[in-house]
């Protein structure tokens, strides 16, 4: 059972298009496997699509807009999108097979190499384009990661598995918000797990000598 | 003038409530996709055109604050519902929600994608509402399924065996396209045509014995 959830706000700019990119990954494959969170977003586009069809209409270049139906209507059909069908959903880490959810198979062409990190940690970046990056954090069991605090907002999502910190225990879909006043110390024991973190304000981590002294915040930051 | 006193009476003896607010029905809308998508019926188009192309330029005005911009996403959005109404669900859905939905896609690539880099993050990527899906494989999927399982051992054991051996994977194993090409060693799109010549044979073999 999912016991944390993103806020109604982040859904909501997650359902309006207006969430940067790496949170928006974080939050879709949240939404993937989580049904309360998939009613919250159908709900929210239901609304902003009927705030769409009730909004007054603009002053309209009528004949332009005619001219727009008739080219549309000549048009050719745009390409067809990659279907699922095309990724697979299995990510083989080592040996280990996780099952990804949907938004994240999407991603497997993206995920970058594996590396070790202090803690009987791996880390892989995932990379969207853009200044910004999500990486996925393999903890084995018993890992730890020294207490640390955010820069900005630092989200994490549990794909498979389960850790802890000093509040409480995360399990898959778990989706877990830390600001820069929190402290904590994330943890496994005797079960490994596999995260997906990103930062919603990266910009605050592109300049900055504080990163490279740093070795824990490319951890979780990058 | 005459067509919309028509169009009023046509509703008014309609028992369904009618929105007052000069807002369409949502059956009326999936009406008119229906049939774009059977028949690629202009009228029917040029009519949720006329509804939703004045919204859409008003929603785009409002994201972008210029004109020329959210005139190409109308202009893209509504190339889309053209060409892709076949992929609207009801069950899913109304159809505002679809459409405001594809729009959403849209504005979001305009504002994050560069296009000197292709493979940035899309729309696409968290929300493939316009992907061409398994759709099709469900619906066969879903259609098949009983009668695969149960019924057609038979016809299936006819099947040449590099078909047999992709459809054995893909509808007993569970395995998706991908993996089935992986595990084989032959291209997915060698593995999709398999799949679809397979099924195909099943389903004349199934017609031609009922």
């Amino acid at each position: 059972m999912i016991k944390f959830h993103p806020s109604d706000e982040m859904i909501h700019q997650f359902a309006a298009g207006s969430l940067n990119p790496a949170l928006s990954v974080v939050i879709s494959t949240h939404v993937d496997m989580c049904p309360h969170c998939q009613k919250q977003v159908l709900d929210a586009e239901q609304l902003m699509a009927e705030q769409l069809t009730k909004a007054p209409k603009p002053r309209l270049n009528s004949h332009a807009l005619d001219a727009m139906l008739e080219q549309i209507m000549t048009s050719q059909a745009p390409a067809p999108k990659a279907s699922n069908d095309d990724y697979s959903n299995v990510l083989n880490l080592d040996g280990k097979l996780f099952n990804l959810p949907p938004t994240l198979a999407r991603q497997q062409n993206r995920i970058g190499h594996w590396s070790r990190v202090p803690g009987k940690m791996l880390r892989a970046p995932i990379d969207i384009g853009s200044d910004e990056c999500i990486n996925l954090i393999y903890m084995d069991k018993g890992s730890r990661v020294p207490e640390h605090t955010h820069k900005g907002q630092e989200v994490t999502l549990v794909v498979n598995g389960v850790f802890n910190d000093e509040r409480d225990e995360y399990t898959d879909g778990d989706f877990i918000l830390m600001d820069s006043s929190q402290h904590h110390t994330p943890e496994t024991q005797d079960e490994d797990c596999l995260t997906l973190a990103a930062l919603d304000a990266p910009l605050h981590f592109t300049s900055g000598i504080s990163r490279l002294l740093n070795p824990f915040s490319s951890l979780f930051f990058r | 003038m005459q067509l919309m006193q028509q169009k009023e009476n046509t509703r008014n003896m309609t028992t369904s409530p009618v929105p007052t607010d000069g807002t369409e029905s949502a059956e009326h809308l999936a009406g008119l996709l229906s049939k774009i998508a059977a028949t690629q019926c202009r009228a029917a188009f040029s009519e949720l055109f006329k509804y939703f192309a004045p919204r859409l330029l008003a929603y785009g005005t409002r994201q972008f604050g210029n004109e020329q911009i959210a005139s190409d996403l109308v202009q893209e959005t509504m190339t889309n519902v053209w060409h892709k109404a076949h992929l609207f669900k009801a069950d899913k859905g109304s159809p505002a929600t679809w459409i405001f939905t594809i729009a959403r896609n849209i504005r979001f690539d305009f504002l994050r994608k560069n296009k000197h880099r292709q493979n940035d993050l899309s729309a696409d990527d968290l929300w493939p509402i316009l992907a061409e899906t398994n759709e099709g494989l469900d619906d066969d999927y879903a259609l098949d399924q009983n009668i695969l399982l149960q019924q057609i051992a038979s016809y299936y054991q006819q099947l040449p065996d590099n078909q047999r051996v992709v459809i054995e994977q893909i509808y007993l194993e569970g395995k998706s396209q991908q993996e089935v090409s992986d595990g084989l060693g032959i291209p997915l799109g060698t593995v999709k045509s398999r799949t679809r010549l397979a099924l195909q044979k099943l389903r004349e073999m199934i017609e031609t014995h009922d």
